[in-house]
């Protein structure tokens, strides 16, 4: 009886409880896209944010040490320190390894052009095609990092060894435009910006060193010096890397970079031509790896001070989630003897960005369920006023308040999740348009936004029909009966 | 303030006010105010198992206060109601709402029947709130009142007598121990009156008590008693039968 009253309110009052689907539908596309779009947008952003650059660079353990310790640059000290190129690909075997969207190993270095002016160059891999330990197969490089380099020319291509890209101040104050050529001579020992540099600290005698095959190799088109006494470094991983002498090149210039910064004053090769011309034969100073991370909390940063202070819960916690300074401890498992730092700027920002953007979503789903309680509030209302002779009559039947209530309340639950439901699928494709229109790629439907949906429509539909349903339990048969 | 008993308002009265075992109701200085006005004052009666006892009076009088009083919809502002021995007038109000469940069948003037259901699903409407939905024993009020073949007609589809006799239907369904009537006849033609005032006098027949609210004397004749009230005090307790 009760559900064929129910059915049968709901035919009669077809209008009012269409409205009042349409409201909740309304309020629930809103939150169930703003939902949807809030739980997925972390790697949106941070995607989106990967192209303002690295957020982790990898160092080898000593060249930080002097950093950190005494603020010495590790060349300035005349202490080289170097890392295997090849180790770059292990950061793609790390827990967090499907979060490193990109990452390359850099090597800087000292050369002077024929005039005698000092340029800084900057190996790294471009478009670089390579086979992961897992299988894989990546292409990466500083190209994917730097993507919002203002590039006249053409970016160099993996294995275009004499090309050269320099920055724009360079380029004016050496006359050079694209096509043009340049050649660079490696200075002794140096491989840093500082020209200072003089490399003592290689130990081994020269010319001992052996080439690591998976760094690239020096390109047999080198001319100058190449094959004059050289040294062996020691790597992180305590592997030897052949160590020569610098040697000179002779490079065309594919592209004038405009990058705002000191890149600007800067040249760019590719790795195993920077190899080259330095003699560090498949080594580099640095990987530089962008990752996409969640913002830091209180547990990340407690970790990132020290992971061991952890108790081994948080620590599982920390580990398990891709906070950036568990995945630099992943990185420095992966590769002994480096140190991976996060760049704070650019993950704070990372964090402050995200943590906005899902502040503003959640917002505006509180907005559209607060504005579609508003106008429930009134459809009940106004359903319960002209439904009260009605609940009038089957109070003084017998009925009590809270019967009277819950068949005014299950009619209007039952037409709000069918509000609900039309309203997420409507949301769903909202979250595509947005998804599409924004990001460029879709929203994943998350199955927490149904139930969190779902408990947010119910309790918007019980605080909506509460004015309501304490008009409805003052009702006195009396009085709408006999109209006292 | 004197006593609107009916010993003192008429000598026809019976003595009905006085408080006997085996009275069905039992009111006993019953007032009721709305702030300075008083819709009743003083009023006390009796009325038996099985008695046909109607309540007359102008507009204003105070009969549907009473009814209301009478019917756990309201509650005296001073006396006592005793409803089977039962004093409703201290009841809360859920206790009401039980006892105007299990005990008295309404009958409204203006019928109440809910639209959207039909003259069976109306029936049956008072047999949820009560207890067990039958549909069977819902048919069969239905027939008592003539009104088997429209059963699931909606109540828009029905004259007013039929209208009202569904009212009746409903009101039987429960079997109360007391039929509370205001004006069931009161928006009836003639012929339909005088259907709904053959079952009225069928249910007593058989034993039931009804208590008719009306303003219309012949209907009031019907019953064995009549107490006629006057701007909210009881004029008069008049016996219609010898």
């Amino acid at each position: 009886m009760f559900i064929r009253m129910i059915i049968k309110v709901i035919a009669r009052q077809r209008t009012k409880m269409l409205m009042i689907a349409l409201t909740v539908a309304l309020g629930s596309s809103l939150a169930s896209a703003m939902l949807n779009v809030m739980l997925d947008v972390g790697d949106k952003v941070n995607r989106e944010l990967k192209a303002y650059g690295a957020n982790i660079t990898v160092q080898p353990k000593g060249a930080l040490l002097l950093s950190d310790l005494y603020g010495l640059d590790a060349a300035a000290a005349g202490v080289d320190a170097y890392l295997p190129a090849s180790e770059a690909a292990k950061v793609k075997t790390i827990f967090w390894a499907y979060n490193v969207v990109d990452f390359t190993p850099l090597l800087s270095l000292q050369a002077e052009t024929p005039s005698g002016r000092e340029v800084a160059v900057t190996g790294a891999w471009f478009s670089h095609q390579q086979s992961l330990p897992t299988g894989e197969e990546l292409q990466s490089g500083i190209d994917n990092l730097r993507s919002w380099w203002e590039i006249e020319g053409s970016w160099l291509v993996d294995g275009e060894d004499d090309g050269v890209m320099v920055g724009v101040t360079l380029a004016e104050e050496l006359g050079l435009e694209v096509g043009d050529q340049i050649t660079l001579s490696g200075l002794t020992g140096a491989t840093t910006d500082d020209p200072a540099d003089s490399g003592t600290a290689d130990p081994a005698p020269a010319g001992t060193g052996t080439t690591d095959p998976a760094s690239g190799t020096t390109d047999p088109a080198v001319s100058g010096d190449a094959g004059t006494a050289g040294t062996a470094a020691t790597t992180t991983s305590g592997e030897a890397t052949a160590v020569s002498a610098p040697t000179s090149r002779t490079l065309t210039v594919r592209a004038i970079i405009t990058a705002g910064g000191d890149e600007d004053n800067q040249a760019f090769v590719t790795l195993a031509c920077a190899q080259a011309i330095s003699g560090k034969t498949g080594l580099a100073t640095s990987i530089e790896v962008s990752a996409l991370t969640t913002p830091d909390n209180d547990l990340a940063r407690r970790a990132a001070q020290n992971p061991k202070s952890l108790s081994a819960k948080d620590y599982e916690t920390w580990y398990c989630t891709a906070y950036a300074s568990a995945i630099c401890y992943q990185i420095e498992e992966a590769i002994p003897g480096v140190v991976a730092k996060p760049v704070r700027q650019v993950a704070a920002s990372e964090g402050a960005i995200l943590e906005k953007t899902q502040l503003l979503m959640l917002f505006i789903t509180i907005l559209s369920m607060v504005g579609a309680g508003l106008g429930i509030s009134n459809l009940v209302s106004a359903s319960v006023m002209e439904r009260s002779a009605e609940i009038g009559l089957i109070k003084a039947l017998g009925a009590s308040d809270a019967a009277a209530a819950w068949l005014v309340l299950l009619s209007i639950l039952l037409t709000g999740l069918a509000g609900g439901v039309l309203g997420y699928l409507a949301g769903l494709g909202f979250a595509q348009i947005i998804g599409l229109g924004v990001f460029g790629s879709q929203i994943a439907a998350a199955p927490l936004v149904i139930p969190l949906l779902a408990v947010l429509l119910v309790l918007v539909l019980l605080l909506g029909s509460l004015p309501a349903l304490r008009s409805l339990l003052r009702l006195r048969p009396a009085e709408v009966l006999h109209g006292r | 303030m004197p006593s609107a008993t009916p010993t003192t308002a008429t000598p026809a009265a019976t003595p009905a006010s006085k408080p006997t075992s085996q009275a069905l109701l039992q009111l006993d200085a019953v007032t009721k105010s709305y702030g300075d006005l008083d819709a009743l004052r003083d009023i006390s009666f009796a009325v038996q198992p099985g008695e046909w006892v109607s309540i007359m009076g102008p507009s204003g009088s105070g009969k549907t206060t009473l009814m209301n009083i009478i019917g756990c919809m309201d509650k005296p502002t001073s006396g006592s109601v005793l409803l089977s021995g039962q004093d409703i007038s201290r009841e809360s109000p859920r206790a009401l709402t039980a006892i105007r469940r299990d005990h008295i069948g309404l009958v409204f003037q203006q019928f109440h029947l809910i639209a959207y259901l039909s003259a069976l699903e109306n029936v049956m409407v008072a047999q949820y709130y009560h207890s067990l939905v039958d549909e069977a024993e819902a048919l069969q009020a239905l027939e008592r009142v003539g009104l088997a073949k429209r059963a699931n007609h909606l109540p828009a589809q029905l004259s007013g007598g039929e209208q009202q006799r569904v009212c009746i239907a409903r009101a039987l369904i429960n079997r109360p121990q007391l039929i509370l009537a205001d004006e069931p006849t009161g928006n009836l033609d003639e012929d339909n009156e005088l259907k709904v005032m053959a079952i009225l006098r069928e249910l007593h027949d058989e034993g039931h008590t009804l208590i008719v609210v009306t303003h219309d004397p012949e209907v009031a004749s019907a019953a064995q008693r009549t107490i006629i009230l006057e701007h909210g005090h009881l004029k008069e307790i008049r016996n219609n039968q010898p």
